[in-house]
């Protein structure tokens, strides 16, 4: 088997139905045996503007947006040209002379002109269609069997009857049919139509691995891109047995959150930077009265309101600093949908076992924004719940809910157990959860208590660092460049490394999905063993390096970043590596359009 | 009855000697003891104020949280555990200031959690500076010549957004407020009980008040009569304590979730999903 890949770009306006028509084709292409990868060009707005949608697939595991545009279908001006340019030698651009009006094509492209207009208003009084006919011509530009269109379109359209699954079919296939004729494709796929594979983006993938790990009450204010959370949630709540708040804002979602894991809930939130800012002064509640949650940013571009359909790794440093004074927090960063849904287990395992917040960090670009395959999603984490007591005994007024341990880690009670009262407190306060911070405060004994547990609190890093996971390092042990990465700007790096080492290039990377508590030693004597390390993030400040530079003393100088709000691509880590292989080291910032 | 001593803390409050929120919590005690409610079945939640010290005083689940959020804390623990009976007990300026959002908001969606404000019309914990109940004209640290600001209804208000019960009583009077506190528990959905309670260090009221204050039971006040009740909330004169409304027809956010999802008791549930959950879940996936 030789590998194959392909990428496919469709764009229009907003209304146009072009995030559906995408779907299809991801669908089309899923339940033909291939890998996929996609980006959402999203706008913030309903109707009109520019939105498209980007697909690359292929038979090995694409993890990124492949390289330029095979295939475009433009329904109007602006996608025809602001995407023109972008399209690969041997690539084809089809579209409507009727509504686009082609300028020069450059030498190699295949322009593909199809009345999309007119065959789509054969199906129905308006011209929505039109993108399905376009699905149908870049079927038969992939060579897609045409029986997989009807098995798909039934697939999207099913609930909305009969006639209209009908009408997209005819319009999909009439599209098939003028395109084969009109065009000889330049690139293949190898299908295989016995391999129906599973795809999603991280945030449904998130919702779903949640629910696996027991997670029954989840609460949130809409904001892009973590919303798709809370759809999935109040779509599934009736047959998952979910309680699913929308809450008045941020600040509400998260303390219903704890409350609800106060009274032995798993529970989560969920967000975006803004609305996590809102989330703070409560955040540190939760670490302070040791109550175990998940809490969810989807990082999208900021400063401030920024871009919302944008992406950014922009959010470490907040995650790191946010809330008064020192508390343990636990932070990770899945890779992509499908480390996802794998992680949420862990992430409640280690809430409720250490009985502290834990953040998990996605962002628009494989959130919202990007599906990805799914092939090996793990059911099976045990659930562990750690200290908790589900009897007490009778020991006088008040349970030692704060209790001094050698782990640091005290037994947990749930109200409605006898004999387990206590206070859950903000307030600084002793074993039982009573003040000490009004009429004991400043007394010798309150000023060692406090010392004591804060020490109790902030000696839990310790603990969970042993169980945090190191960064995976793809690719050879021996490698001239090392690049460093986090969370999802390790999947342009993983398709960059497969071109570099075809060419030769000795290449590695060191991927962080844990970000916080680590073993910093381990990983001061992985990123030791490089020969020279590039950081690749999606933020201005070189957030994670950063933080490697405060734990571990690595200063990492060479830098790949982005902050355009655009997914990095391959080609620009590619490019990267390459010039620091010819000794040009320093920063380098990207700023193209995709 | 069961006995009030079993919610005896052996914590002393530190409120200030004469302090009304002393009779609040006699108050509290007495109608959960009243109910045969048993400590470990009560959570109470609390913000940041005096007032808000209120948890550890008594003998019951606590969570003493954040200034303005007793009431989500509060409306998360009932939905995971709708066998609690859960109160949020806060001072004015935590309810009716900087978490005035939530009380709307639980109040409108009918939580079944119960408030009780202990308004001393003053922020008493950070040394008396203007509430949103001072009155016109009230000198504080903040308004040395007086107020010039209009004081907020929350009667009023939360009757406006729909509360299913509206109740004002006094800590002076600590049997009835004990009335009060029980029907406000035993009410269907979200109950507000706006207790007059004085801060005898920064805003001593309690004259004012007992020389003004007269019960809804001795004027033929109709409590299911929204307008009546709104009538009532809006006397200046005179201070009406006791029932202003009380609607019971409309099911409680917690009653329609558990028909809907069966919301269940959240300890024996925590376990992955069924077989059958599993193909519902990745449904979406294909
Ligand atoms: C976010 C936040 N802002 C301000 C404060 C400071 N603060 C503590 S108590 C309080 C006001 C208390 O007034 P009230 O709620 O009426 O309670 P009282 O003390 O009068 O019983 C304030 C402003 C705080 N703890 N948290
Ligand atoms: S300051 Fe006022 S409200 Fe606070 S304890 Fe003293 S009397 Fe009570
Ligand atoms: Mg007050």
């Amino acid at each position: 088997m030789t590998d194959k890949d392909i990428t496919i770009r469709l764009g229009a306006a907003a209304g146009d139905g072009i995030q559906s028509a995408g779907e299809i084709l991801t669908r089309m292409l899923s339940m033909s045996g291939q890998y996929v990868c996609t980006y959402n060009g999203n706008q913030s707005l309903i109707r009109g503007g520019h939105v498209w949608f980007h697909i690359h697939a292929g038979n090995w595991r694409v993890t990124s947006l492949g390289n330029g545009i095979d295939y475009m279908l433009a329904l109007n001006q602006i996608a025809f040209d602001e995407h023109i340019g972008k399209i690969n030698q041997g690539g084809a651009i089809i579209f409507d002379p009727k509504t686009v009006k082609a300028g020069t094509i450059p030498a190699g492209v295949t322009p593909i002109r199809l009345p999309l207009t007119e065959i789509a208003l054969k199906y129905d009084k308006r011209p929505l269609m039109k993108n399905t006919v376009g699905i149908g011509a870049l079927a038969a530009l992939l060579g897609i069997d045409r029986k997989e269109i009807g098995e798909v379109i039934q697939l999207q359209f099913g609930s909305k009857g009969k006639q209209i699954v009908e009408g997209n079919v005819n319009a999909a296939l009439e599209g098939y049919g003028l395109a084969a004729k009109s065009f000889v494709p330049t690139k293949s796929l190898e299908f295989d139509y016995s391999k129906k594979r599973m795809f999603t983006h991280a945030d449904f993938a998130l919702a779903a691995g949640a629910v696996n790990a027991g997670c029954k009450f989840y609460a949130a204010y809409p904001m892009s891109p973590a919303s798709p959370i809370l759809h999935y949630m109040a779509i599934n709540a009736e047959k998952m047995g979910i309680s699913v708040l929308l809450a008045e804002d941020e600040i509400a979602a998260m303390c219903a959150t704890i409350g609800a894991a106060y009274a032995g809930a798993r529970a989560m939130c969920a967000t975006s930077g803004g609305g996590f800012a809102l989330m703070q002064e409560a955040l540190g509640m939760a670490a302070m009265n040791e109550t175990p949650i998940v809490v969810v940013d989807v990082m999208r571009a900021g400063p401030s309101t920024g871009l919302p359909t944008k992406t950014s790794q922009g959010d470490l440093n907040m995650m790191l600093g946010i809330s008064q004074d020192d508390f343990p927090r636990v932070i990770i960063a899945p890779r992509n949908s499908e480390e996802t849904f794998n992680t949420m287990g862990r992430a409640f395992n280690i809430a409720e076992k250490w009985q502290v917040p834990v953040i998990v960090l996605l962002d628009f670009g494989i959130g919202d924004g990007g599906y990805s395959t799914v092939d090996n999603l793990d059911f099976e984490e045990p659930i562990d719940r750690g200290k908790l007591l589900t009897e007490v005994g009778d020991e006088g007024t008040w349970f030692k809910r704060y209790e001094l341990t050698d782990d640091n880690v005290s037994p947990r009670v749930l109200p409605g157990t006898p004999n387990g009262m206590f206070v859950a407190k903000t307030d600084e306060h002793d074993e039982y959860g009573h003040d000490l911070s009004d009429v004991e405060a400043g007394l010798q004994h309150a000023v060692e208590k406090r010392v004591e547990m804060m020490n109790k609190r902030m000696g839990k890093l310790t603990g969970i660092a042993v169980e945090m996971n190191l960064p995976e390092v793809a690719g050879p042990a021996d490698a001239d460049v090392t690049l460093v990465s986090w969370g999802s700007t390790s999947n342009p790096i993983r398709e960059a490394m497969r071109q570099l080492w075809a060419e030769g290039v000795k290449v590695n990377s060191v991927e962080f999905c844990d970000l916080f508590p680590l073993r910093w030693k381990e990983v001061a004597k992985m990123l030791r063993k490089a020969r020279h390390l590039i950081d690749v993030e999606s933020n201005y400040t070189a957030q994670m390096a950063g933080l490697i530079a405060r734990e571990t003393g690595i200063m990492i100088e060479d830098r790949l970043l982005t902050y355009s709000g655009e997914p990095l691509e391959p080609a620009e880590v590619v490019e990267k590596v390459k010039n620091v292989l010819k000794k040009e080291i320093g920063v380098s910032v990207r700023n193209k359009a995709l | 009855m069961l006995e009030t001593k079993l919610y005896e803390s052996d914590i002393r409050p530190d409120w200030c000697p004469g302090c009304g929120d002393f009779g609040a919590l006699s108050a509290v005690k007495n109608a959960l003891a009243s109910l045969e409610i048993e400590p470990h079945n009560v959570l109470i939640s609390s913000g940041i104020g005096c007032a808000s010290n209120f948890p550890g005083f008594i003998r019951t689940y606590g969570h003493h949280g954040l200034h303005g959020r007793p009431l989500p804390v509060a409306v998360g623990a009932k939905l995971a555990n709708p066998s609690l009976t859960v109160l949020a007990i806060a001072g004015d300026g935590d309810e009716y200031g900087i978490g005035f959002n939530h009380v709307v908001h639980t109040a409108r969606r009918n939580h079944d959690v119960k408030l009780l404000v202990l308004n001393n019309e003053v922020y008493g914990l950070t040394t008396g500076q203007l509430s949103p109940t001072s009155v016109f004209g009230q000198r504080t640290k903040t308004t040395p010549y007086g107020s010039s600001i209009y004081p907020l209804n929350p009667l009023s208000t939360l009757l406006g957004v729909g509360a299913t019960f509206v109740a004002r009583g006094f800590s002076g009077q600590v049997k009835q407020l004990s009335e009060l506190i029980q029907a406000a528990i035993k009410h269907r959905g979200f109950s507000i009980v706006d207790i007059l309670s004085p801060c005898v260090t920064w805003n001593d009221i309690y004259d004012n008040v007992r020389s003004r204050m007269y019960s809804l039971d001795t004027v033929s006040h109709d409590r299911t009569n929204l307008h009546a009740a709104l009538d009532r909330s809006k006397e200046t004169e005179k201070i009406p304590l006791g029932i202003f409304f009380q609607n019971e027809d409309s099911p409680s956010f917690d009653e329609l979730l558990h028909k809907t999802v069966n919301n269940r008791f959240p300890v024996n549930e925590v376990k992955h999903m069924t077989e059958e959950e599993k193909k519902v879940a990745i449904s979406i996936f294909s």
